[in-house]
C-alpha cells in the first residue's frame, strides 16, 4: 500500500543562547509558532495537529504542555506531548500525516535549560536503586564513553578540542547562535575537566530556544513550496538502560535506526551530501557518524575532516545544543539546505538527521530527507 | 484513507493503592505480559513500543520509559513515551494507532501507568498552574473541579444527588471488576452524607488513588488474525484541547471533547449516539464529571444528564451502560487509566469481558482526558 509522503514546508527558529532571561517558555514558543508560516501561504488556521516536545523537569512543571497551549497555537486542535527530542515529534507528525487523517501539522520543541539544574535533569532519568545513589549519570556515561574511544582509536585530546572549535566555527558563520567569540583549541583544553579525559567545552552547551517545523502532505507541500524537502525515511530504536551491558564499541541504537530510515529511503549514508547530527559530547557525535554509516568504527574525525558528505555545517549540538529541541533544529537546519540550495555553496539533495535523547545517548532517532 | 488498526490483546494489572512488591518497571512488566499472552504474541513480534505516564513528578523518575524498556524486553526497538497528564494512556494509544495507521509498524504495543503511591499526587498536580500567577493558590485539581461544578449545578441541573447516583452507580459496579481495589457497596445517600473535601466534591464523589499499569496491542487488518478473530477495531480516535485559561472558559459543556467526539462520530458513522453504543467507558475523576461528558458526547442534551442517569439508563441494565467496570471508583492509576478504559470497551465488543460483559455489544464509545480538564478525547471500537 502506498503511503502518503510528508514533506517540511517551513521551519523556524529562535536565536539559541546561553540563556533567554528576558523572555518566558511562551514568548520562545510563539515566536516560532508565529514565524514558522511565512511564506507558505498557510496560517494556524489551516493546521490540524500539533505536536510538542518539552520536559516537566526542565519546565519546573508537570503537564507543562497544558500551560502553552495558547503559545502552540493548538486552541481546539489535536495535541500531544512527546516527552523525548523533538525529532521523535516530527516523527509522530509524519504518521498522522501519512495514514491519510490529517494534512498540515506543526511540530514544536523547545527548551530553557538555564532555568533549570541540568545535572539533576540527566541524574534523575538514572534507574534510582543501583544506579542513581553511585552518582551515575550523563558526565559519568560521555567520560566513560570518551576514554574507550580514544583507547580503540587513537584519537587524541588535541583532535578532540580542534573538531570542537570547528563547530564552534561553523555556527557562528551559520548564524543562530550566541557566543562571545570563537574558543580556541587552548580555551578548549584549558575550559576545566567535566569527565575525564573530556574538558567542560567538550560536551554540548545546553542553551534556551525554541524551533518548529510545518510538515504536510506530498499534495499539500507541492502547492506551498517550490524546491520542498520530503522525509524519505524515519527510524528510532532505544538502547538497553544498563550502561554496562552496551556495546562500548558504538551506539547500537544509532545503528538500528539509521538502518530502518535507510531502509525506507532506499538508498545509505554513502549518498548523502549533508548529514545534521547531534551529540551530548564531541566523542558522542564521533560516535553518532559511525553509527550512521558515515565512517567505519574508530574513523569519524575522518570522515568530519574531508567526507564525501558534508557533516554538522549548522556547527551541530556542541555550540548549542537545546536539551528536547536539538534533533529537530538538526530536522530544521538540514531541510533548509534542501530547500534553498542557492543560499549555500553545496545545493544538497539529500540529507541524513540525527536526535538522540537518554544518558550516554540511549535512544536514537534517524531521518533521511531529499528534494 | 488510513489502515485499519484494531486492539488484538488486551492486559491490565491488579490495581492497588500501594504496591511494595514491585517496581515502576515491574508493575509495567505485569501489563505487559498480560496483553502479550492474551495477543498470543511475544515481545519479538512487536515492532514499536508507546510508553505513557502522567507527569514525572508523580513517581520522580525523569523519562522514566529509559529504565521501564529493559524490564519489557524492548530493547533496540522504536520506544517513545507521550505524556498528557490524565489522559496520557489515551494520548499514547492514539500515537500507537498513528503508528499503525501510519505504516510505521504493524504491532504496536502501548503500556501505561503510574505509581502514585511513590509520590505526593495533589501537590505534583499543583505544580501544573503557572509558577507566577496560579500557583500562589492552586491547590491540585479539586478546587478548580469543585468550583466548576458548582457552576454547572445552576446552568445545568448537575445537582449533588445526580453525581452521588454517578458514583454509587460505578462504585457498585466496581465490586465486581476482578482488578478494581475499591469494592465496596455504596448507596447515593451514603454519597450525599460523606465527608465534604472541597463542597460539592464529597468524599466518595473522589476516586481513590492507585498504582497500576494497563497494556494493548495494536495491529494491522494484515497480522490482527494471529492474535484474535474478533479484534477490537478502532473506527475513529481523536484527543483535542482548550488552549484558555480557567477563567476565561466556560466549561459546561467540554468543548474540546464536543469537537473531538464530533470528529470521531463522522469518521465512525455514528449519528445517534445514545442509540447506537451499547456500552460507554469514560474517565470520570470526580463523579460529576462523568455527568458533563454525557451532554458533551450527545448522549443526551445539554442540561439532561441528572434526567439520564437518575432514569438508569447509564446502570448496568440500562439502555447505555456507563462503566460496568466501575470506572476510576474501581481504580485510578491515573497515566494508566486512558487505556484501561480503552481495554473494558474493546473486552466488551470483543465479547471477552471477564465479570461485566454487556449482551452483544458491538459498538462501544471510550472517553478520557486530563490536564486542568482541558484535554478530551474519544474512541469508538467496534466488533
Amino acid at each position: 500500500m502506498a503511503l502518503n509522503r510528508v514533506g517540511v514546508v517551513g521551519t523556524a527558529q529562535t536565536e539559541l543562547r546561553p540563556a533567554w532571561s528576558g523572555a518566558q517558555h511562551i514568548d520562545l514558543i510563539s515566536s516560532v509558532v508565529t514565524s514558522v508560516f511565512k511564506g507558505t501561504g498557510l496560517s494556524i488556521d489551516d493546521v490540524d495537529f500539533v505536536i510538542d516536545s518539552g520536559s516537566d523537569v526542565l519546565d519546573g512543571r508537570s503537564i507543562s504542555n497544558c500551560g502553552f497551549l495558547g503559545a502552540l497555537g493548538a486552541h481546539h486542535k489535536e495535541e500531544a506531548r512527546v516527552e523525548e527530542d523533538g525529532l521523535w515529534g516530527a516523527l509522530y507528525g509524519m504518521n498522522k500525516i501519512r495514514s491519510g487523517g490529517s494534512a498540515i501539522g506543526l511540530i514544536v520543541a523547545y527548551s530553557k535549560p538555564s532555568e533549570s539544574n541540568v545535572e539533576l535533569y540527566w541524574n534523575a532519568q538514572v534507574e534510582p536503586f543501583y544506579q542513581r545513589p553511585v552518582g551515575f549519570g550523563q558526565r559519568a556515561a560521555n567520560g566513560i564513553q570518551a576514554q574507550r574511544y580514544l583507547a580503540a582509536s587513537g584519537v587524541t585530546l588535541q583532535d578532540l578540542a580542534e573538531l570542537t572549535a570547528s563547530r564552534w566555527s561553523a555556527a557562528s558563520e551559520n548564524g543562530g547562535v550566541a557566543m562571545d567569540g570563537l574558543p580556541d583549541i587552548e580555551a578548549i583544553l584549558g575550559s576545566g575537566e567535566d569527565a575525564a579525559p573530556l574538558t567542560k567545552m567538550m560536551f554540548a552547551r545546553p542553551v534556551d530556544g525554541a524551533v518548529a517545523i510545518l510538515i504536510a502532505s506530498e499534495d499539500v507541500t507541492r502547492r506551498v513550496s517550490r524546491n520542498p524537502a520530503f522525509i524519505t525515511g524515519a527510524g528510532t530504536s532505544m538502547d538497553t538502560h544498563s550502561y554496562a551491558e552496551r556495546d562500548g564499541s558504538g551506539l547500537k541504537s544509532a545503528k538500528n535506526a539509521a538502518a530502518m530510515a535507510y531502509r525506507n529511503a532506499g538508498w545509505t549514508s554513502a549518498q548523502a551530501d549533508i548529514a545534521e547530527v547531534s551529540g551530548s559530547s564531541v566523542v558522542g557525535e564521533l560516535l553518532a557518524i559511525e553509527a550512521l554509516g558515515l565512517a567505519e568504527a574508530n574513523r569519524g574525525l575522518a570522515a568530519t575532516q574531508d567526507g564525501k558528505t558534508r557533516i554538522n555545517l549548522s556547527g551541530g549540538a556542541l555550540p548549542a545544543d537545546p536539551i528536547m529541541a536539538t534533533g529537530l533544529v538538526r530536522l530544521a537546519e538540514a531541510a533548509k539546505r534542501l530547500s534553498q540550495p542557492e543560499a549555500y555553496v553545496t545545493g544538497p539533495r539529500r540529507a541524513i538527521v540525527h536526535g538522540a535523547g537518554g544518558v550516554g545517548m540511549q535512544n536514537n532517532c534517524v531521518f533521511t530527507l531529499e528534494v | 484513507m488510513s489502515r485499519p488498526v484494531g486492539i488484538v490483546g488486551v492486559g491490565q494489572t491488579h490495581h492497588a493503592r500501594r504496591r511494595t512488591d514491585v517496581s515502576q518497571a515491574g508493575l509495567v512488566r505485569e501489563a505487559v505480559d498480560r496483553a502479550l499472552a492474551d495477543a498470543k504474541l511475544t515481545m519479538d513480534d512487536i515492532d514499536s513500543v508507546v510508553i505513557a505516564t502522567g507527569p514525572v513528578l508523580f513517581a520522580a523518575v525523569n523519562q522514566p520509559e529509559k529504565w521501564v524498556v529493559d524490564a519489557i524486553g524492548a530493547q533496540g526497538k522504536s520506544v517513545v513515551r507521550l505524556t498528557s497528564g490524565g489522559g496520557a494512556g489515551f494520548a499514547g494509544a492514539l500515537a500507537g494507532y498513528y503508528q499503525v495507521a501510519g505504516g510505521f509498524s504493524e504491532r504496536t504495543l502501548v503500556v501505561a501507568y503510574d505509581k502514585l503511591s511513590e509520590g505526593q499526587l495533589q501537590y505534583s498536580i499543583s505544580t501544573l498552574y503557572d509558577p507566577f500567577w496560579g500557583r500562589e493558590f492552586a491547590v491540585g485539581i479539586m478546587g478548580f473541579s469543585a468550583a466548576y461544578w458548582r457552576a454547572r449545578m445552576d446552568a445545568l441541573g448537575h445537582t449533588e444527588e445526580a453525581a452521588a447516583m454517578v458514583a454509587a452507580k460505578n462504585r457498585n459496579n466496581a465490586i465486581a471488576n476482578p482488578y478494581a481495589h475499591v469494592k465496596k457497596a455504596v448507596t447515593v445517600e451514603e454519597v450525599l452524607a460523606s465527608k465534604p473535601l472541597c463542597w460539592p466534591i464529597k468524599l466518595l464523589d473522589v476516586p481513590p488513588i492507585s498504582d497500576g499499569a494497563a497494556a494493548i496491542v495494536l495491529s494491522s487488518e494484515k497480522m490482527a488474525h494471529h492474535s484474535t478473530s474478533r479484534p477490537a477495531w478502532i473506527r475513529g480516535m481523536a484527543y483535542c484541547c482548550e488552549a484558555d485559561n480557567a477563567a476565561e472558559r466556560s466549561l459546561m459543556l467540554s468543548e474540546p471533547l464536543a469537537i473531538a467526539s464530533k470528529r470521531v462520530y463522522r469518521a465512525a458513522g455514528i449519528t445517534n449516539p445514545r442509540r447506537q453504543f451499547d456500552v460507554v467507558e469514560v474517565q470520570e475523576p470526580y463523579s460529576c464529571f462523568e455527568l458533563n461528558y454525557y451532554e458533551s458526547l450527545g448522549l443526551c442534551p445539554p442540561g439532561q444528564a441528572a434526567d439520564l442517569v437518575a432514569s438508569g439508563a447509564t446502570q448496568l441494565d440500562g439502555d447505555i451502560p456507563v462503566n460496568p467496570s466501575g470506572g476510576c471508583m474501581g481504580a485510578n492509576p491515573i497515566g494508566a487509566v486512558g487505556v484501561i478504559r480503552l481495554i473494558e470497551a474493546a473486552t466488551q465488543v470483543m465479547g471477552k469481558n471477564e465479570t461485566h460483559q454487556i449482551k452483544d455489544a458491538k459498538l462501544a464509545l471510550v472517553q478520557s482526558g486530563g490536564g486542568w480538564a482541558n484535554l478530551r478525547g474519544c474512541a469508538v471500537l467496534s466488533a
